[in-house]
C-alpha cells in the first residue's frame, strides 16, 4: 500500500509469470530458434494442433471426447479407492484387531508401484475402460487407506475419552468424532491419490486404449507430432488441476473448523 | 446425587519390565455434593485416581465405587473436565455443551432449554455460534464445564482444569466455579497441584505424597471456612488474606516440602 500502490493481486503475479513464460517460449522458438522446431513446437504449431484435434479430431476423437474420458475414468477409480480405503483406513486406525489382520496384506501391496499392475489388469479385463478404472483404483486406494488410518491415530486421546465420558458411542462416535478428527489427513491422502490417479491413468492410456488424453499423446508419439504431443500435456495439467481445485475448494468447504 | 470411595486403590504400571506403582492403599471418600480437591507434585498419582473415578483407567488391586457401583467404563453420569479442555474442534460452543445431551436422546426443547441455561450462567452469550479455536483458553475451558454441568452428572471429576490458563484468568474461573457450585452443587473431586486453589475451592484437601502415591493428610476446610466466615468475600484475593486461609495454605506446603526433602535424600 506504500506510495499509493496497491499490493498486486496473486491472480495477476500469476497471469504475468504465464505470460512471461509463452513469451520465452516464443521467443526461442520461432523467433531465434535457439530449440529447434523439430524437437520442440512453436507456440503458433501448438495452436494449430489444438485447433485441429478440437474440430476435426486426432486419435479417434475430439479433444472434448478425449479429455472427457479420462476425467470419469479418473473419477470413477478415485470415487471407488475413496469410499472403500477411507472406510477401511479409519477401521484399521480404530481397531488393533483390524489393523493387526490387514496391515500385513498391506505391507506386501505397498512397495509395489501402481504401474506395475497394468499388465496383470490388461491380462484380466483387456484395454478397455475395466482395466483402466482397475489401475486407477488401486493407485489411489493406497494413500488413502494409510492417510485414512493415520488420521485416526493422530486424534487426541483426550478427545476421545472426552467423547466417552460424555456417552458418545457407536455410529455417533464415527460421525462426529472420529470422522471430522481424521479428515485434515484424509484430505491429504485424497490430494495424493488424485495425483496418482493421473499419472496412473496416463500410463494406462500410453500402453493401449481406444480414447483419451493418454492415447492422443501415444498416437501424437508414434506420429512425430510435437505439437499435438504438448497440447495433450496441458490437457492432461488443466485436467489435473481442475480436480484438485475442486479437491480443494471440497476440503475448505468441509472443514470451516480448521484453521491454516 | 453419589459419593465416590475409594477402597485401598493401588494401580500399578509396567514400564520396560519394571513394576511401577504410580498409586498405593489410596482410601478416602468424597462424599455427597462435597467438593474434594488433591493436592499432590506431579506423578504422585493425583491424575490417575481421578481417571479411575471417570472409567478412564483401572485399579490394579482394591476398588472406585460411585453411588455404590463399581466403575466399569466412563459414562456422563461421570463427567469429566480435562486440563486440555478437550473441545471438539469442529463443532461450536453450543454444539459442543449440546453433545452430551444429544447421545442421551433428550428432546429438543429441553436441550436447548438447559444449554441456554448454562451458556448463560458461565457468560457464553454472543459466542454460541463460534469455533473453539476462536476463544480464549478461559472462554475454552468455561465452554467445558459448561458442557460438564449440563449432563446433570451425579459427580464431576475435574483434572487440573485451570492448570493451562493465566493468573488472572484463572482466578476468575475459580470465582466462577465457587458460584457455580452454590448454584447447583455437586459432588466434586479436583486434582490441582496449586495449594491456595485447592484450599480456596474445596471442602477437603487431600494431600498426596510423591511415588507410590499415597494419602499423606486430609485437611478439613470446609469447617475453618464456616468459622471463619470466608464467604462473605466476593473475592479470592480477600479470602486468600484471611489469617486462618494462610495458615491452612502454609500447613500443606509444608507437608509437601517435608515430602520433597524426604525424597532428595
Amino acid at each position: 500500500m506504500r506510495n499509493g500502490w496497491r499490493e498486486p493481486s496473486r491472480l495477476a503475479v500469476g497471469g504475468s509469470t504465464l505470460a512471461a513464460v509463452v513469451v520465452l517460449w516464443y521467443l526461442a522458438t520461432t523467433f531465434t530458434q535457439i530449440i529447434p522446431p523439430v524437437y520442440f513446437p512453436t507456440p503458433a504449431e501448438v495452436l494449430q494442433a489444438f485447433r485441429q484435434i478440437t474440430v476435426q479430431g486426432y486419435a479417434d476423437g475430439q479433444l472434448q471426447q478425449h479429455f472427457l474420458h479420462s476425467c470419469w475414468l479418473v473419477l470413477m477409480g478415485f470415487a471407488a479407492a475413496v469410499g472403500l480405503g477411507v472406510p477401511l483406513g479409519m477401521l484399521m486406525g480404530w481397531s488393533r484387531r483390524a489393523e493387526a489382520l490387514i496391515n500385513p496384506v498391506f505391507l506386501l501391496l505397498r512397495p509395489i508401484p501402481p504401474l506395475a499392475w497394468i499388465p496383470l489388469a490388461i491380462v484380466w479385463l483387456g484395454l478397455g475402460d475395466a482395466a483402466k478404472v482397475l489401475v486407477i483404483w488401486f493407485a489411489a486406494f493406497v494413500p488413502a487407506v494409510i492417510n485414512s488410518y493415520a488420521g485416526v491415530r493422530s486424534i487426541e486421546p483426550y478427545l476421545i475419552e472426552a467423547a466417552r465420558s460424555l456417552g458418545i458411542r457407536g455410529a455417533m462416535l464415527v460421525r462426529e468424532v472420529l470422522f471430522p478428527g481424521a479428515l485434515p489427513l484424509i484430505f491429504t491422502g485424497l490430494r495424493l491419490s488424485l495425483q496418482a490417479c493421473w499419472t496412473t491413468l496416463v500410463a494406462a492410456e500410453l500402453i493401449g486404449a481406444i480414447v483419451g488424453l493418454g492415447h492422443v499423446l501415444y498416437q501424437a508419439g508414434l506420429d512425430l507430432f510435437p505439437a499435438m504431443i504438448v497440447v495433450g500435456m496441458i490437457g492432461v495439467a488443466i485436467a489435473g488441476g481442475l480436480m484438485t481445485t475442486a479437491l480443494g475448494r471440497l476440503e475448505a468447504w468441509s472443514m470451516p473448523w480448521h484453521r491454516r | 446425587m453419589s459419593n465416590i470411595i475409594f477402597d485401598r486403590v493401588a494401580r500399578h504400571f509396567r514400564r520396560n519390565g519394571v513394576d511401577l506403582a504410580a498409586v498405593d492403599g489410596v482410601s478416602f471418600e468424597v462424599r455427597k455434593s462435597e467438593f474434594v480437591a488433591i493436592v499432590g507434585p506431579s506423578g504422585c498419582g493425583k491424575t490417575t485416581c481421578l481417571r479411575m473415578a471417570a472409567g478412564l483407567d483401572f485399579p490394579t488391586a482394591g476398588s472406585v465405587t460411585v453411588g455404590g457401583k463399581p466403575v466399569t467404563g466412563p459414562g456422563p453420569d461421570r463427567s469429566v473436565v480435562f486440563q486440555q479442555f478437550a473441545l471438539f474442534p469442529w463443532k461450536t460452543v453450543v454444539e459442543n455443551i449440546d453433545f452430551g445431551l444429544r447421545a442421551a436422546r433428550l428432546p429438543l426443547t429441553e436441550r436447548r432449554e438447559r444449554v441456554g441455561r448454562y451458556v448463560d450462567l458461565m457468560g457464553l452469550k454472543g459466542h454460541e455460534s463460534a469455533f473453539p479455536h476462536q476463544l480464549s483458553g478461559g472462554m475454552q475451558q468455561r465452554v467445558a464445564i459448561a458442557r460438564s454441568y449440563v449432563l446433570d452428572p451425579d459427580v464431576l471429576l475435574m483434572d487440573e482444569p485451570f492448570g493451562s490458563l493465566d493468573a488472572q484468568t484463572r482466578v476468575v474461573m475459580q470465582e466462577e466455579l465457587i458460584k457455580l457450585a452454590r448454584v447447583s452443587p455437586r459432588t466434586v473431586l479436583f486434582i490441582t497441584h496449586a495449594v491456595e486453589e485447592a484450599v480456596y475451592l474445596a471442602d477437603r484437601v487431600v494431600v498426596m505424597t510423591r511415588r507410590p502415591g499415597r494419602i499423606g493428610e486430609i485437611i478439613d476446610v470446609a469447617k475453618v471456612r464456616m468459622d471463619e466466615h470466608w464467604d462473605r468475600h466476593e473475592r479470592v484475593e480477600d479470602v486468600m488474606d484471611e489469617a486462618s486461609f494462610v495458615h491452612l495454605r502454609t500447613h500443606i506446603w509444608r507437608l509437601l516440602r517435608e515430602q520433597q526433602s524426604r525424597n532428595e535424600q
